[in-house]
C-alpha cells in the first residue's frame, strides 16, 4: 500500500505481564484525519508513542511515513509530529524561545527556520508578541501554540494525543478548524480524543478497547455496521425511576440500552417481540427513531460488552 | 469559617497517600537517618592516630632510634622512614605524610655532654584536621621520650588532674550522634516540606485545594501532618540506632527530648512552608531551604564547630536558629541528664521561635491567597 | 549537533537565569556563604566558661584564673562562693571548673602536693582535650612566672614548625572545605533537578520526541550547569583570597583543571541521580543522599586515616575527597606536581567512567 502513511501490523507492547497493546494492526491512508478512541489505559497513547519511535513495540511490524518502525527511533522522529497529552511548552519561555529551541532540537537551518515559524504563525493566526512567556498565554493559545511547535519541521505524519484536554468548546473547535486545515493540506493526522464531536469529525476511527481494536472504519459506517437495528430515543412523559428501567435493559428483545439524563437510547431487535415492545413502549414514552451518535457507537463496542 | 479537624484530617489522608504511594521518597526519607547514623558512627572519630609520619635520622644512634620509637608506639603516628630532610619535607609537599621528624647529626652527642637534643617536628598547616591535635600531643611525647631516654622527670608544683565529665572516655560518638537527631530532622522537615508545597504550586494544584472550602490553615496543618510523622519516625531511628548499635547513654527525660524534638519539627515544617510560599518553584526552594535550614543545623548550631569559638556577631546569630536550641536538648538529654529547669532557656527559646515562625508562615500563606 | 547543542545552551541559561532569584542563589549566595562560614566557623576553641571558687587568701588559684581569662580561651562563669563545681557544669553555667584541694592551692603547693582538680564537660572532645591544655600551659607559666621556678628544659625537645600556615589561621583550613562543598552541592542537585523537572513538567517526552540522540540531551542539558558551576569558582575564589587572605600559591589554571574535572564528576553523579529519580524532590532526595557520606567521607571534618578500613576506601572513591586534596595543595602548597597530576588523573578517569555510566543509563525512548 503505497498511500499508507501509517501501517500496522499485529503490533503487540508488553509492559511486563501487562499488555498494553494486544497485536492490532490498521493502515492510515496519506491525507487522513485519523482519530483513536478509547477509555483511558485502552492503549491509545501506547501506540501513538510507539509510532512516534518513543517506545519499542514488543512484537509486529509497522511503518510510519515509509519508515519501517525497526529502521531506528531517529529516522521516525525526523519524519512524524508529536504533541503529548502533557502540556509539552516551557512555561517560563517565550514563544519565539521556544520554537527556536525546538528548531534547534529538529537541526532547521535559522533562514528556514525563520521562514517556517512566520508561515505556522500565520496559519494559526497567532497574533500577540514573539516575546510573550508561554505562562501568560490563554490555554487555547497555548495548545495552538503546541501544535505549531510539533509541525514546524513539516512533517508528513501529525500524532496528537488528547490536544485539546482542558480548553473550552470555543478554542476546541478553533483546534478542529485547524487539524482539518492541515489534512487538507495533505498531511496525515492521527488524533486521540475524548470528544465525540471531535471523532465526528475525523474521516475514520478505531475504536480501542484492551489494548485490541474492536472497530475501525468511517463515523458513518461505524454507525450502520454498529446499529444494524433502528435505534430510539425514548422521552418520559411522567417522570420514572431508573429502577423501573431495568426490566427493559434486561429485556430479551433490547439490543441496547443507555440513559442519557431523563432519555434513553434503545436499540430494538428485529423480531416479532422487539416490534411489540415498541408499540409497548409508545404508550409510555414519547418514541422517535434516530440515527445512532458515536457516542452510542463508543458505548456499545467499547463498554456494551457485558451486555 | 473555623478550623475543623475533619477537614484538615482528610487532607492529611490524601498527603499521606502520595507519601506513601511514592516509594522511592518514602524509602531515602526514611534511609537517610539509619544511613546517616551508620556513616557519622563509624567515621567520625576526633582523636587522631595513624598519622603518616615521615622521618629522616641523620644521628642513626641508640637515643634517635628511640626517639622514633616512641612516635610510633604513641599510636598517633604511622612512621614512614625518608632519605633526606627534603625528602621528608617533599613528602609532606605531596601529600604523602602529614608530618615530618627531622633528626640531626649530633643528636646523641648534644644528649650525652648535658645539653639539649633538638630534633625537628614539621607539621603540614593545611590540614585542620590533623594539625591541631598533634600540637597537643607534642609535649606530651617530649616528656614521654625525656623521661624514657634521658631518665629526666622534673618535680611538678602543680599538679592538674583532668575529670572529663558526661563522657569520660572521650568518645567522639557521643558527641556527634545527639547532634544528629536534630540534622536528620531539619533535613527531614524544612527541604521534604519546601519541595512538597512548591510542587504543588509549580503544578497547580495548590489552586485547585484553595477552590475547595478548605480553610488555609486547614491546608497547612493537613499537608503537613504526614512530614511531622515521617520527621518523628526519622528520630525515632536515631534513638533507637545510637541506644543499641553504639550504645549511647541517655541520662535525661524521653518526654522532654520527644516534646524538643516536637517543637522544633513544628518549627521547621513552618519554615518550609514559609520558604515554598515565597519561592513556588522547586529548584529555588530547595536552595533556599538548603540556606535557611540545612547548612545553619549543621555548621552554626554546634553540631561540629563550638559555637563559644564563633566571633560575638555570630554567638548571638545562633540564637535565632531553632536548630542551636535543639542541639543543647538533644545533648544534654543523652549525657547529662538535665531537667526541665535546667534547659529552660533553650526550651523558651525554641518555644518563642516556633510561635514566631508559625505565626509568618501562616499569616503570609493567607495573604498570598487573597488575591 | 552543534546546532541542537546551541539550541539547548540558550534554553538552559534563558531558564535558569531568567528568575532573579535564580541569579542570586548561583552567583551571590555561593559568596556570601563563604564569607560567613569562614568568618564564623573556626576549630580553635575559646570563650570556655570557666569557674573557679573565689578564695582571696588563695594567691596560686586566683593567678591561674585570672590568667586563664585573660588568655581569650576562658570567660568566666558565674556562680557563688558556695556552688557545687559539678553542678555548675551539669547546668551548663560552666563548661570547666577549678577545684583546689582543701585548704587552697597556694598551701598545698607549699607543702610539696599541688594537686588541682579540673573538671571538664566533656560531651565536646575537641573541647575538652583543648581545656586540659589551656589549663596545663597555664599553670605552667604561673609557676614560672609567680613561684619563680624555672621550667625545665626537656632534654629532648622538639621545635615545630607548622608548614604553609604557621598561624593556624581558621579561614586557609575551612575555606577550600567550603568551596568543594558549596561547589558540589549546587551542580550535584541543580543538575538533578533540572533534568527531572522536563520529566515532570512533560517536556522531556517533547524533547524525545525530536530525532535527538541520547549524547545531545544529556550534553545540551548539562553544560549549562557544569559552566555554572565554573563560574563559581573564580568568584569563591576570588572571596577566599581577597577576603580572607587565603594564598594561592599555585597555578591558577591548574585549579581550573582540577575545578572542571570534579564539576564533570558531580555534574554526571546528578544526571545518574536523575536518571533513577521520576520527579524533583526524589532527585533532591537523591542527591543528598550521596552528598552527606561524600562531605563526611572527604576529609572535610574529621580526618580520613582514622577511619575503619571501609570507610577510608569508599573515601578514596569518593570524589570530593580529591577535589579537597586538590583545592588544599594548590592552594596552600603550590601544588606538588605528581600528586597533582596523579590526583587531577583520578578525578579525570571517575569523570570518565561517571558519564559513561550515565550515558548507559539514559535513555531517548520511554520505558
Amino acid at each position: 500500500m503505497k498511500d499508507s502513511a501509517v501501517e500496522v501490523q499485529n503490533l503487540s507492547v508488553r509492559f511486563g505481564d501487562f499488555t498494553a497493546v494486544d497485536s492490532i494492526s490498521f493502515a492510515v491512508r496519506r491525507g487522513e484525519v485519523f482519530g483513536f478512541l478509547g477509555a483511558n489505559g485502552a492503549g491509545k497513547t501506547t501506540t501513538i508513542r510507539v509510532l512516534c519511535g518513543l517506545l519499542r513495540p514488543s512484537a509486529g511490524y509497522g511503518s510510519v511515513a515509509g519508515v519501517a518502525l525497526d529502521a531506528g527511533e531517529m529516522a521516525i522522529k525526523a519524519r512524524v509530529g508529536y504533541m503529548s497529552q502533557k502540556f509539552t511548552l516551557y512555561d517560563d519561555l517565550t514563544v519565539e524561545e521556544n520554537l527556536s529551541f525546538i528548531a534547534g532540537l529538529r537541526k532547521l537551518d535559522p533562514a528556514v527556520y525563520a521562514k517556517r515559524r512566520d508561515s505556522i504563525l500565520a496559519f494559526i493566526t497567532f497574533q500577540r508578541p514573539l516575546n510573550a512567556l508561554i505562562r501568560d498565554l490563554p490555554g487555547g493559545i497555548k495548545q495552538q501554540v503546541a501544535l505549531a511547535a510539533s509541525i514546524l519541521h513539516d512533517p508528513e505524519v501529525v500524532f496528537l494525543d488528547e490536544p485539546t484536554a482542558g480548553v473550552t468548546p470555543a478554542a476546541r473547535s478553533r483546534f478542529w478548524a485547524l487539524i482539518r486545515d492541515l489534512a487538507r493540506q495533505g498531511k496525515t493526522i492521527f488524533v486521540t480524543t475524548h470528544y465525540m464531536d471531535e471523532a465526528e469529525q475525523c474521516d475514520r476511527i478505531a475504536l480501542m478497547r484492551a489494548g485490541q481494536i474492536v472497530a475501525l472504519d468511517t463515523p458513518a459506517r461505524l454507525k450502520a455496521e454498529v446499529f444494524p437495528e433502528q435505534l430510539f430515543e425514548l422521552e418520559a412523559v411522567s417522570p420514572v425511576h431508573y429502577g423501573d428501567m431495568d426490566g427493559l435493559r434486561d429485556h430479551p428483545d433490547v439490543a441496547f440500552f443507555e440513559p442519557y439524563g431523563m432519555r434513553f437510547h434503545v436499540a430494538l431487535r428485529k423480531t416479532v417481540g422487539g416490534e411489540n415492545l415498541r408499540r409497548e413502549l409508545a404508550s409510555r414514552f414519547r418514541v422517535q427513531a434516530i440515527s445512532p451518535t458515536l457516542e452510542d457507537v463508543f458505548i456499545r463496542t467499547v463498554e456494551g460488552e457485558r451486555r | 469559617m473555623s478550623f475543623r479537624w475533619s477537614r484538615a484530617a482528610a487532607i492529611a489522608q490524601k498527603e499521606m497517600y502520595h507519601v506513601l504511594r511514592d516509594r522511592f521518597t518514602l524509602t531515602l526519607a526514611l534511609g537517610l537517618p539509619v544511613f546517616m547514623v551508620f556513616t557519622f558512627g563509624f567515621a567520625i572519630e576526633f582523636n587522631v592516630k595513624n598519622v603518616p609520619l615521615a622521618v629522616h635520622d641523620a644521628d642513626k644512634t641508640q637515643t634517635s632510634r628511640r626517639v622514633i620509637d616512641t612516635f610510633g608506639s604513641s599510636g598517633y603516628f604511622l612512621v614512614d622512614p625518608v632519605v633526606s630532610p627534603a625528602a621528608a619535607q617533599q613528602a609532606i609537599d605531596g601529600d604523602r605524610s602529614r608530618a615530618a621528624l627531622v633528626i640531626p647529626g649530633g643528636f646523641q652527642k648534644d644528649l650525652l655532654s648535658g645539653g639539649v637534643a633538638k630534633a625537628q617536628l614539621l607539621l603540614d598547616g593545611s590540614d585542620n584536621s590533623t594539625v591541631g591535635p598533634i600540637l597537643g600531643y607534642v609535649a606530651s611525647i617530649e616528656a614521654i621520650a625525656s623521661r624514657r631516654i634521658a631518665d629526666f622527670d622534673p618535680p611538678k608544683p602543680i599538679e592538674i588532674h583532668t575529670r572529663f565529665l558526661f563522657n569520660p572516655e572521650l568518645n567522639s560518638r557521643w558527641f556527634v550522634i545527639p547532634g544528629l537527631a536534630v540534622a536528620v530532622l531539619a533535613i527531614l522537615a524544612v527541604l521534604l516540606t519546601a519541595l512538597t508545597v512548591a510542587r504543588e504550586w509549580e503544578n497547580g494544584s495548590m489552586e485547585l485545594l484553595l477552590s475547595t472550602p478548605a480553610e488555609p490553615l486547614e491546608i497547612i496543618v493537613g499537608k503537613l501532618a504526614p512530614y511531622a510523622v515521617l520527621g518523628l519516625v526519622g528520630l525515632a531511628f536515631v534513638y533507637v540506632i545510637s541506644r543499641t548499635v553504639f550504645a549511647l547513654p541517655f541520662r535525661g527525660s524521653h518526654v522532654l527530648f520527644v516534646l524538643g524534638g516536637i517543637l522544633f519539627l513544628a518549627t521547621y515544617l513552618a519554615l518550609g512552608l514559609l520558604i515554598s510560599v515565597l519561592t513556588r518553584r522547586q529548584q529555588i526552594a530547595m536552595q533556599l531551604a538548603m540556606m535557611a535550614g540545612m547548612i545553619p543545623a549543621f555548621l552554626l548550631s554546634g553540631f561540629i564547630f563550638p559555637i563559644a569559638s564563633m566571633p560575638a556577631f555570630f554567638r548571638y546569630l545562633t540564637m535565632v536558629l531553632p536548630a542551636r536550641w535543639f542541639m543543647t536538648i538533644a545533648r544534654d538529654s543523652y549525657l547529662k541528664g538535665s531537667t526541665l529547669v535546667e534547659m529552660g532557656t533553650a526550651f523558651l527559646a525554641l518555644g518563642v521561635l516556633c510561635v514566631i515562625i508559625i505565626a509568618i508562615a501562616a499569616r503570609k500563606f493567607k495573604k498570598d491567597l487573597e488575591p | 549537533m552543534m546546532r541542537t547543542l546551541r539550541a539547548f545552551l540558550r534554553k538552559e541559561f534563558k531558564q535558569a537565569l531568567r528568575d532573579p532569584r535564580m541569579r542570586i542563589l548561583l552567583f551571590i549566595t555561593p559568596m556570601i556563604q563563604l564569607t560567613l562560614f569562614g568568618l564564623a566557623l573556626s576549630t580553635d576553641i575559646k570563650n570556655v566558661d570557666l569557674w573557679a571558687q573565689p578564695d582571696s587568701n588563695d594567691y596560686l588559684l586566683r593567678r591561674i584564673y585570672d590568667r586563664s581569662v585573660e588568655s581569650q580561651w576562658f570567660r568566666s562563669a558565674s556562680g557563688d562562693h558556695n556552688a557545687d563545681p559539678f553542678e555548675l557544669v551539669r547546668s551548663g553555667k560552666a563548661d570547666a571548673a577549678l577545684v583546689s584541694p582543701p585548704g587552697g592551692l597556694s598551701r598545698a603547693v607549699a607543702r610539696g602536693a599541688g594537686d588541682l582538680q579540673l573538671l571538664v564537660n566533656s560531651m565536646n572532645v575537641l573541647e575538652a582535650q583543648a581545656v586540659e591544655q589551656y589549663v596545663r600551659n597555664i599553670s605552667n607559666a604561673v609557676i614560672e612566672d609567680d613561684l619563680h621556678i624555672k621550667r625545665p628544659e626537656f632534654p629532648i625537645s622538639f621545635e615545630v614548625r607548622v608548614l604553609y600556615n604557621p598561624t593556624l589561621e581558621t579561614a586557609f583550613f575551612m575555606v577550600p572545605g567550603v568551596m568543594c562543598m558549596l561547589l558540589s552541592i549546587t551542580t550535584i542537585i541543580l543538575t538533578g533537578m533540572s533534568l527531572t523537572r522536563e520529566k515532570e513538567v512533560g517536556t522531556f517526552e517533547m524533547l524525545i520526541s525530536a530525532p535527538v540522540s541520547a549524547t545531545e540531551v544529556i550534553l545540551g542539558k548539562t553544560i549549562p550547569y557544569l559552566v555554572l558551576g565554573i563560574v563559581q569558582i573564580p568568584l569563591v575564589l576570588a572571596v577566599a583570597v581577597f577576603g580572607f587572605g587565603v594564598p594561592m600559591r599555585g597555578s591558577f589554571a591548574v585549579l581550573l583543571v582540577a575545578s572542571v574535572a570534579f564539576v564533570c564528576t558531580t555534574v554526571a553523579i546528578g544526571t545518574l541521580i536523575s536518571t533513577i529519580a521520576s520527579n524533583q524532590q526524589q532527585s533532591t532526595m537523591g542527591g543528598f543522599l550521596f552528598l552527606f557520606p561524600a562531605i563526611l567521607l572527604s576529609g572535610l571534618m574529621f580526618p580520613i586515616e582514622n577511619m575503619p578500613a571501609p570507610m577510608m576506601w569508599a573515601s578514596y572513591v569518593d570524589p570530593l575527597t580529591h577535589y579537597l586534596a586538590l583545592l588544599r595543595n594548590i592552594m596552600l602548597k603550590g601544588g606538588e606536581g605528581s600528586f597533582v597530576v596523579k590526583h587531577v588523573l583520578i578525578l579525570i578517569g571517575m569523570a570518565v567512567l561517571l558519564i559513561l555510566a550515565s550515558f548507559r543509563r539514559f535513555r531517548t525512548t520511554l520505558q
